[in-house]
């Protein structure tokens, strides 16, 4: 099966995505923004519905969207308390936005927000495959550099904020990362999938370890295994990519679950 | 250590009347006053997440926030976030010079200081268990050898000792003279139990709505009767 194109294309847009969803989830659960992340999934559907007014790809659409909704929610955002208020209020004006932009364009670009909605990992050309090495290099250097201070401020952000970690800043840039995550996830999952890549191998991981090291090695094994066994059984059993993406991490999820159960009684 | 001259506290609007106050290095404060004179407060300005209404304050020869990385501060209300299964150690080691851009690389020299600070505080046989499943004063145990990791120079304490039953209290006594007696750092500590912790420390500040005074003994507070002594 890897002899063909687009299946070691997808193969490689499926480890880059699985790799930084990884990273990012155990964060996104740490620092309770799940609604964010879950939001910004939803935004790129006005993205991608968006990117027709301006004769751009709906990637990059929903790309420029998410980037400029994460900065908005970052500054409307509390410096230590998580505000879900404000991403509620900017959700709904992107999505109201969305809903006009469908209205506009609902014959031209239907086929760009379906790609956007659902995903589709066998569909990435080598353009897209350059974009997301590009999208994830940025994203790892700029974890490289953050990763100490966010992990200190994810943890215990008031004492955080007495050592001078400038919060605000951080959080800002997290969303950021978030925003560019859920662009490049919704490729293989689609917007209304891309929270299972985005919370699920960090929830795994949090069940199973106790340091930051340990933590990150079990998120990033079980959504890259998630990612291979996806492609193979998609592949021999003729299933949606991303129903198997799913299946497979919220199976690992519940093995936790159960042993957690086990421990307790 | 830390110099007031003719400083209000307040949140825009004064809370206290204007005082002076010269703290020495090294010495141990008690801050004593009824709820809402602004005893927290003064903390806050101190950590510069407050700018003082009038006057001036410096802390360690900076003006406030400048030196925040000396100063370690453990809050009354804490915003915790692990997973079940992380343990103290986890959220001692995630402080270490948690404020430095790049990865958080951990060295055998870190983890032999971290594992001396426990048993400092006397946390040793549950550092490592799931932190969520400590009890109260077991965490307020971990919080001080968090706070003592960067090894500071002034050590801020809010209500320590709150919502600890007596047992608990003196453990965590017994935590804070082992640091007295084997570390040189200042510590200011609020506590509305001040008579079980009086006996170690060098002077106390009492906040009332009419002034800020320092006293070198307990004696001078006796008449505000809610201290307990």
């Amino acid at each position: 099966m890897w002899a063909y194109d687009f299946m070691r294309n997808a193969l490689m847009s499926g480890l880059i995505i699985a790799s930084i969803c990884a990273i990012v989830s155990v964060f996104i659960i740490l620092r309770r923004s799940a609604f964010a992340a879950h939001a910004l999934g939803h935004m790129s559907i006005t993205g991608a519905a968006g990117a027709g007014l301006c004769g751009i790809s709906a990637f990059s659409g929903q790309l420029y969207l998410n980037i400029l909704a994460a900065i908005v929610i970052g500054i409307m955002s509390d410096k230590v308390k998580k505000n879900d208020l404000a991403v509620g209020v900017v959700l709904t004006f992107v999505l109201g936005l969305g809903v006009y932009f469908l209205f506009l364009f609902q014959n031209n670009y239907a086929g760009g927000v379906m790609s956007i909605l659902f995903g589709n990992i066998f569909a990435v050309s080598h353009q897209q495959l350059k974009q997301l090495i590009g999208l994830a290099s940025i994203i790892l250097v700029t974890l490289g550099i953050v990763l100490r201070p966010l992990w200190f401020s994810s943890l215990d952000p008031i004492v955080a904020r007495s050592k001078n970690i400038p919060l605000r800043s951080l959080s800002i840039i997290f969303l950021l990362i978030i925003a560019i995550t859920v662009s490049m996830a919704c490729q293989i999952v689609g917007a209304l999938l891309v929270f299972v890549l985005l919370i699920i191998p960090g929830a795994i991981a949090l069940q199973w370890g106790q340091s930051l090291g340990t933590i990150m090695l079990i998120s990033f094994f079980s959504a890259n295994c998630a990612v291979i066994g996806a492609l193979v059984i998609a592949y021999y059993a003729n299933l949606p990519a991303s129903f198997c993406i799913t299946m497979l991490l919220c199976g690992g999820y519940f093995i936790g679950v159960v042993k957690n159960y086990l421990q307790s009684i | 250590m830390i110099v007031c001259n003719d400083l209000v506290l307040g949140y825009n609007t004064p809370i206290t009347p204007k005082f002076n106050l010269t703290i020495e290095d090294n010495q141990w404060i008690g801050i004593i006053g009824k709820n809402g004179v602004g005893k927290s407060t003064f903390l806050k300005t101190i950590l510069g997440n407050l700018t003082p209404v009038s006057g001036s304050l410096t802390i360690l020869n900076q003006v406030p926030g400048a030196s925040n990385r000396q100063i370690s501060y453990i809050p009354q209300e804490r915003e915790i976030n692990l997973s079940d299964y992380m343990s103290g150690i986890s959220l001692i080691m995630s402080s270490y010079q948690g404020w430095k851009w790049g990865l958080p690389w951990h060295n055998s020299k870190l983890n032999q200081q971290v594992l001396e600070l426990i048993d400092l505080v006397g946390a040793s046989s549950y550092a490592n268990q799931p932190f969520n499943t400590l009890s109260g004063g077991q965490k307020k145990r971990i919080y001080l050898a968090q706070a003592l990791i960067n090894q500071p120079r002034l050590l801020l304490l809010d209500e320590p000792l709150a919502d600890l039953d007596p047992h608990a209290k003196q453990h965590f006594i017994q935590s804070l003279q082992k640091i007295q007696q084997s570390r040189e750092l200042g510590v200011l500590i609020i506590s509305h139990d001040m008579h079980e912790i009086a006996e170690h420390l060098d002077a106390f500040i009492h906040f009332t709505t009419s002034g800020v005074h320092f006293c070198q003994t307990i004696e001078c507070v006796k008449e505000d009767s809610y201290v307990g002594i």
